[in-house]
């Protein structure tokens, strides 16, 4: 036979039962405790949940030798680990893996307030045995796991733009892996903070809300850029957005009125963020959730890890050429503005834009609206490119990296929601027409 | 107190029959362990036996009949009490008929525990399956008993002196 492997074990590694742990002191007097966590670190290592100061603690530290024995929570197979301390990590990407998972895996059990992680002990997996024994049949594999990575990758190839490719994601989601709520959030490196851009499953689109690097799942898998799952209902990870008040009567509160709520479940049971990467740098955070307990197993977070990285691969490319845009085409006449006016009021101190009093979008989002809207009423422009608003030092940009096309998206999907009068269409790739159907006034508030 | 020190609770949960892992140690202070698949607790405490398979617990086996040294858990499911034993003279014997009763009463005492996590009593008698012929009896008096259920109180000895 050959050896058990780390990666055929996994399943005894999602905390629904908990792992014994034998280590041995000084004096030569063994202990035996229960292990709340023995987290998957890598195909060579283990991290142990390390909560409380014990004598499995005093042991380790004198002794670093342990032997743990998980059981398999469909089939009852045992499977014994021997094992070797190697070191603590008290933060970082492992940590708050374990640490969320741990925060589940408490709310399960009843132990909130109890279990809490001081650190991951990380152990080199020396050896694995299979125990003989009389385990049930186990569950038949999961299928159609490779197939949903198949069409996502094929979706995503096809993709001639970042909205496609935001949709092409959530849709892959909702038809392979039965995933209901989803969105996709982009870093604004400049803010540190991550924007929604795209989502599927909820009552209000929630684009453009707001969530700060380590707040909630989301904050935490962008901040540490490492997957973070949570498999039961806990309050340790709830988002809640903070309460903003008004302390001036006659100007609006930029903060509050600015605000766009959140549109996740108000009780979610599992959810799971990935970080979306490439070359080592953080895009945005790919995110699904449910208001069912069990419902992200290892293998749904293996898979969104793999669609983030062909969404991440496919935001950079996009991104690259819409940066040199193709030739411009003729331009279309504009429809006539007919109506009574529109007015668009511009807040310089955040860059927030209010259509008919009504708020709209703020930031870089917001700077580029206006200045589209500028060159509209002066110029009597209606198409730009991408290029050019790059380069235009009013809308200040945060750097090079900064995602425009995101940007953009955001822009676009704001207006839509808002009405048909005031639009933005792809014209090509890195061009693109301002629709404006009323008359137009600007007001700018310094 | 009860007659060992064990605290009347937590000595009735060992006697009902809950969760039992065992674990010892070989000459060059490796561990093992394995989870029994029966226990009797008799005199008050004083005289802990566990049932484990040689085959699954080959050198949990070898080190106890060569070190003596037995550390035992016992752990309620639902409610996380748990408290744990320790000897050095513990003595090994092959389980007989006479074991059978004991044996029977531990299992259906756990499908009840561990069902009452959520988990069907089919996966317990998979858990303890086990031949009457491939188990081993440990017997041993506690030397030593702490409480180690996760909290404020965890790892408090509740008797004994040695470590």
């Amino acid at each position: 036979m050959n050896a058990t492997a780390l990666g055929d074990i996994r399943p005894c590694l999602e905390g629904a039962i908990p792992a014994v742990m034998a280590t041995c002191a000084a004096d030569g007097m063994p202990n035996v405790a229960y292990i709340s966590q023995v987290y998957y670190a890598d195909e060579r290592h283990v991290a142990l949940s390390f909560q409380f100061f014990n004598k499995t603690r005093q042991n380790i530290l004198a002794n670093p030798r342990a032997t743990v024995l998980v059981i398999h929570p469909q089939t009852a197979a045992y499977y014994r680990l021997h094992i070797r301390y190697l070191r603590t990590e008290t933060e970082g990407p492992l940590f708050e893996g374990m640490k969320a998972q741990l925060a589940g895996i408490a709310s399960h059990t009843g132990m909130q307030g109890v279990f809490r992680l001081l650190g991951s002990d990380v152990y080199e997996v020396e050896r694995i045995e299979a125990l003989e024994g009389e385990p049930l049949p186990g569950p038949p594999p999961r299928s159609g796991m490779l197939t949903a990575v198949r069409r996502c990758s094929e979706r995503l190839a096809r993709c001639a733009s970042l909205d496609e490719a935001l949709n092409a994601v959530l849709a892959t989601l909702s038809d392979f892996m039965g995933v209901q709520h989803a969105m996709v959030l982009m870093l604004d490196s400049a803010a540190q903070r991550l924007y929604t851009v795209a989502s599927c499953g909820y009552a209000t689109s929630g684009v453009g809300s707001e969530v700060g690097m380590g707040q909630g799942v989301i904050g935490v898998a962008a901040r540490e850029k490492t997957p973070v799952r949570i498999t039961h209902m806990t309050n340790a990870y709830l988002y809640s957005q903070a309460m903003r008040s008004s302390f001036e009567a006659n100007v609006p509160d930029l903060e509050a009125v600015t605000e766009i709520p959140y549109p996740g479940l108000a009780e979610p049971r599992s959810q799971l963020a990935v970080p979306v990467l490439s070359a080592g740098r953080l895009l945005g955070v790919l995110f699904a959730e449910s208001p069912n307990d069990l419902q992200f197993g290892f293998e749904d977070e293996d898979m969104l890890v793999a669609m983030a990285g062909h969404l991440g691969a496919a935001i950079d490319l996009m991104q690259a050429s819409t940066e040199s845009p193709e030739a411009a085409a003729p331009a279309e006449r504009p429809p006539a503005a007919a109506g009574a006016p529109l007015h668009v009021r511009h807040f310089a101190a955040n860059d927030s834009v209010f259509l008919d009093d009504g708020y709209l979008i703020k930031g870089v989002a917001g700077a580029i609206l206006w200045k589209l809207l500028k060159d509209f009423v002066r110029h009597g422009r209606t198409e730009f490119s991408n290029r050019e608003l790059r380069l235009d030092t009013s809308i200040r940009l945060p750097d090079v990296t900064d995602n425009l096309e995101a940007r953009l998206v955001l822009l676009r999907r704001r207006l839509a929601e808002h009405g048909p009068n005031l639009r933005i269409e792809k014209t090509g790739r890195g061009r693109f027409r301002l629709v404006v159907l009323r008359p137009v006034v600007l007001d700018e508030t310094p | 107190m009860t007659a060992t020190g064990l605290p009347p609770d937590l000595l009735a949960m060992m006697e009902r029959g809950v969760s039992v892992i065992a674990g010892s140690r070989d000459a060059a202070m490796r561990p093992s362990i394995m989870r029994a698949l029966g226990s009797k607790v008799e005199d008050g405490g004083h005289t802990v036996t566990i049932f484990v398979s040689r085959r699954q617990s080959r050198q949990l086996v070898q080190d106890i009949a060569a070190t003596g040294h037995v550390a035992v858990v016992f752990s309620e499911p639902s409610s996380h009490r748990t408290v744990q034993v320790k000897a050095r003279r513990a003595v090994l014997r092959n389980a007989e008929a006479a074991d059978e009763p004991v044996l029977a009463r531990y299992l259906t005492s756990m499908e009840h525990e561990i069902q009452q996590v959520g988990f069907a009593p089919r996966l317990t008698r998979a858990m303890l399956a086990h031949k009457l012929e491939d188990l081993v009896a440990i017997t041993f008096e506690p030397e030593v008993a702490f409480d180690q259920t996760p909290g404020p109180r965890a790892g408090t000895r509740l008797f004994g002196s040695s470590a």
